[in-house]
């Protein structure tokens, strides 16, 4: 058994122990949590923008170059996703946030550091950064700037010129994309690339420079999403509608057509294609050009209306021509009526060139012979 | 709303086939040819010895008639693949089909002394069936061109649903000798220039001869007297008797009533000219008009109920139509140029004229209310048309320039075409065309 004096001690020493963890802990967070002034200091990064601007960049570019580099290894091994993490390490050179504040400068500092030369085309793109009044609309781009332009001053280094220049060709595709997508939004499938792509920009901020454009984009999809939810839903609504009605409509319509015409059977199937026009008027043709007309006599002055059937072979079956009707008196009539007769028997020779498929839609003929435009005037 | 138009586009999609398929092939045509009709004519079988050459020349008569009008063309007999040798033989159609043939006529011809007999069948070729039944005629042999032309005016009435005119003659002035000493006389000819025949000598002046509606009396204007009266011709035996017509100067161009009981005629008297209408049986008169202007060349619609005439009461000399009794008369004619001599169709749908316009002569047609004019001819001095039994042909006189210039006829069919000559020895003109001959 232990006496007072071991238990006095052993709560002395759980009590030292505790005080050690818990002070421990305690007092290291709270120092961690104070990267709160980093936003502090990026009200001061204009300042220091300004000063950046004016003060002579090669001294603490050169010192900011190396302190990216470190950012960018450490980056690699864990991707985006130590982003939260990402807040941990700038912490301790506090410095850093102010580098970072110069995100202005960042991108000329590049330029700088990689290809000099390529650095004159580049200024130009500082333009974007002016992006400022971008900074207007909402803080958010600020932040994901600073979270792009880590990881992007890592990869692109190798073609940052070209990188850039690529970046601003992306930006007009992205834009004609959004386009795109708002008018496939209006498809039912369009919200799902819109999706995509909005996840691709998620994830795209860490791979390119493409980053610093999107968010300017983004105010804009924001909007077409809700026109897409808007438009599937009324789809949605018509849609089921649609298929539910029509489907007894094209029963009804079809019960009505076939009601209509009497007998829709099986043979208004088999009659195949109408004949076309042009089938029609080469028939026309083979049958006027043996239409022997006297404009001056009375029978050139009746109309007549013949009928008759053909074989396959388009040959008049049996030479029959019938009479069918007349608006001329009996003589004029006969007259008028032979001259028809004559006509088609006479073209026929071997039989009238007709679309042999077609049998069903020539087979039984009525021809109208009209002199009126013959007649002597 | 959708629902209706969707289901009427399902049911028009599915009741067009539908139709389509119950329905025959409908077309219109509305543009033919116009070309002549093609026709065989085997020479017809002499079924007799005696009948070889008649039946040879009755052959060729039909086909000269037919070919004649312009609205057929022969298939010459070089062509023929197929002779008919016997007129009951069946025939073989597939041989003429292909040689385009449409009619075919086939006939026989019998001679037994003086005796004739013709017997025809006519063919619609492409159909191979007979057009009509087999008919037969029998005359004279002096008398075989009017079988002839008998048999080519059943062919044409049955073709074309028109009567013939081929069995008809024509009267007319006949001319000889220099314009400023020209012979005139009466004669009269088939209507092809054959078988002519003079009524009068030259010893007078005649002009405008006019058959009668059954061909058995000519009226013409003589001079005989010194002034122009009209005389009633004979045409069988040639006699004549001289019309009593209203008092007056002068009477000329005499026509015939529909029922040949009628004339009317023109009457100069002091210096004005009107028409008049006297019976015949009884010589009464009747003035039909009374305007102080020249009225003249009066002719009766086939109905007789109307007269067209020719007048200047306008100022210039026109065209006018006015009830057979007289009364108000109604222009027609309104182009350019003078109208004169008006005819009325035998099937009183038109009104043939002459025209003089521009310093030339026409021959022309018009609708019984002036309108579509259509001119046929034109020359120097074309005149005094007169239509064929049928309506369909005008006969007209035709004079050349100058002095020595002469007068011949010609024939025009309405549409302007198969102008052509009648073949005639000697001058011609003012014809008046007979009806049919029984």
């Amino acid at each position: 058994m232990q006496t007072p004096g071991t238990y006095i001690s052993a709560i002395g020493h759980v009590g030292l122990i505790g005080w050690l963890i818990l002070g421990w802990g305690f007092s290291a967070e709270p120092l961690r949590i104070e990267t709160m002034d980093v936003s502090v200091v990026t009200g001061e990064e204009f300042e220091a923008m300004l000063q950046a601007a004016r003060t002579p960049e090669p001294g603490e570019a050169e010192p900011d170059a190396p302190v990216v580099p470190e950012f960018d290894e450490t980056p690699p091994p864990a991707p985006t996703e130590e982003e939260p993490n990402a807040p941990a390490p700038p912490p301790e050179p506090v410095e850093p946030p102010e580098e970072e504040v110069p995100p202005p400068p960042p991108p000329p500092a590049p330029p700088v550091a990689d290809v000099t030369d390529v650095a004159p085309d580049e200024p130009v793109v500082p333009a974007p950064p002016p992006p400022s009044p971008d900074v207007e609309i909402s803080q958010r781009p600020t932040p994901r700037q600073a979270d792009t332009v880590a990881s992007t001053i890592s990869e692109p280094p190798p073609p940052d010129a070209q990188v850039d220049d690529v970046v601003r060709d992306e930006v007009v595709p992205d834009d004609s994309a959004e386009v795109e997508v708002v008018e496939d939004e209006q498809e039912p499938t369009a919200p799902e690339d819109t999706t995509d792509q909005i996840v691709i920009e998620d994830e795209a901020p860490s791979g390119v420079v493409e980053t610093s454009m999107r968010p300017q984009v983004r105010p804009s999809r924001p909007t077409p999403p809700a026109p897409e939810v808007d438009e599937p839903e009324a789809e949605t609504v018509e849609t089921p509608a649609e298929p539910e009605t029509p489907e007894p409509d094209v029963d009804d319509a079809v019960a009505a057509a076939l009601a209509a015409a009497g007998a829709g059977e099986a043979p208004a199937v088999q009659a195949g294609p109408p004949m076309t026009g042009s089938e029609r008027d080469s028939f026309r043709v083979s049958v006027n050009r043996c239409w022997n007309v006297d404009p001056g006599s009375v029978a050139a002055r009746v109309t007549v209306e013949v009928g008759f059937s053909l074989d396959r072979s388009g040959r008049v079956e049996g030479n029959e021509v019938r009479l069918i009707s007349s608006d001329g008196d009996q003589s004029a009539t006969n007259t008028a009526f032979e001259a028809a007769r004559r006509a088609i028997l006479r073209c026929q020779s071997g039989g009238y060139q007709l679309p042999a498929d077609k049998y069903d839609q020539w087979k039984d003929v009525v021809i109208t012979f009209d002199p009126s435009g013959m007649r002597l005037r | 709303m959708m629902k209706r138009l969707l289901t009427l586009l399902v049911a028009l999609m599915l009741a067009g086939p539908v139709l389509a398929q119950n329905g025959p092939l409908r077309l219109r045509i509305t543009d033919g040819v116009i070309e002549p009709i093609t026709f065989a004519v085997p020479s017809f079988e002499a079924e007799s010895p005696q009948a070889q050459q008649v039946a040879a020349d009755l052959s060729r008569l039909v086909v000269q008639d037919l070919a004649g009008t312009g609205l057929f063309r022969e298939v010459p007999a070089t062509a023929f693949i197929s002779q008919v040798s016997s007129f009951a033989q069946p025939v073989a159609f597939a041989d003429w089909r292909a040689i385009n043939a449409q009619a075919l006529i086939v006939g026989a011809v019998t001679v037994s002394g003086n005796q004739l007999v013709v017997r025809f069948r006519l063919y619609d070729v492409f159909s191979g069936q007979e057009l009509g039944e087999g008919l037969q005629f029998a005359g004279t042999t002096a008398g075989w061109r009017r079988m002839g032309h008998k048999v080519a005016d059943a062919v044409y009435s049955r073709i074309t649903g028109e009567g013939g005119y081929f069995d008809s003659r024509v009267v007319f002035v006949s001319e000889a000798g220099p314009k400023d000493n020209r012979q005139k006389r009466l004669a009269v000819m088939d209507y092809d220039g054959a078988n002519l025949q003079f009524l009068t000598d030259s010893s007078t002046i005649v002009l405008a001869p006019r058959f009668s509606p059954n061909g058995d009396r000519v009226l013409y204007t003589s001079y005989e007297s010194g002034f122009p009266r009209i005389n009633v011709l004979n045409v069988a035996n040639v006699g004549r008797q001289q019309l009593t017509t209203a008092p007056g100067e002068m009477a000329f161009s005499p026509r015939f009533s529909r029922d040949g009981r009628q004339v009317t005629y023109s009457l100069s008297n002091g210096g004005n000219t009107d028409i008049y209408r006297t019976d015949l049986s009884s010589g009464q008169h009747v003035r039909l008009t009374s305007a102080p202007s020249i009225e003249t060349a009066p002719s009766l619609s086939p109905d007789g109920s109307q007269i067209v005439f020719e007048s200047d009461r306008s100022g210039s000399q026109q065209l006018y139509i006015m009830s057979a009794n007289g009364g108000e008369a109604r222009r027609i004619s309104f182009g350019e140029g003078r109208y004169g001599t008006p005819v009325w169709s035998p099937r009183g749908d038109l009104v043939a004229f002459t025209k003089q316009n521009a310093g030339r002569f026409h021959i022309g047609v018009m609708r019984t209310d002036g309108s579509e004019e259509r001119l046929l001819t034109s020359s120097f001095l074309d005149e005094g048309p007169t239509w064929s039994p049928n309506g369909r042909v005008i006969m007209f006189s035709r004079e050349t320039q100058g002095a020595g210039g002469t007068s011949s006829m010609y024939s025009v069919d309405i549409s302007g075409r198969n102008l052509k000559a009648v073949p005639i020895q000697g001058g011609a003109s003012d014809p008046s065309w007979g009806p049919l001959q029984p």
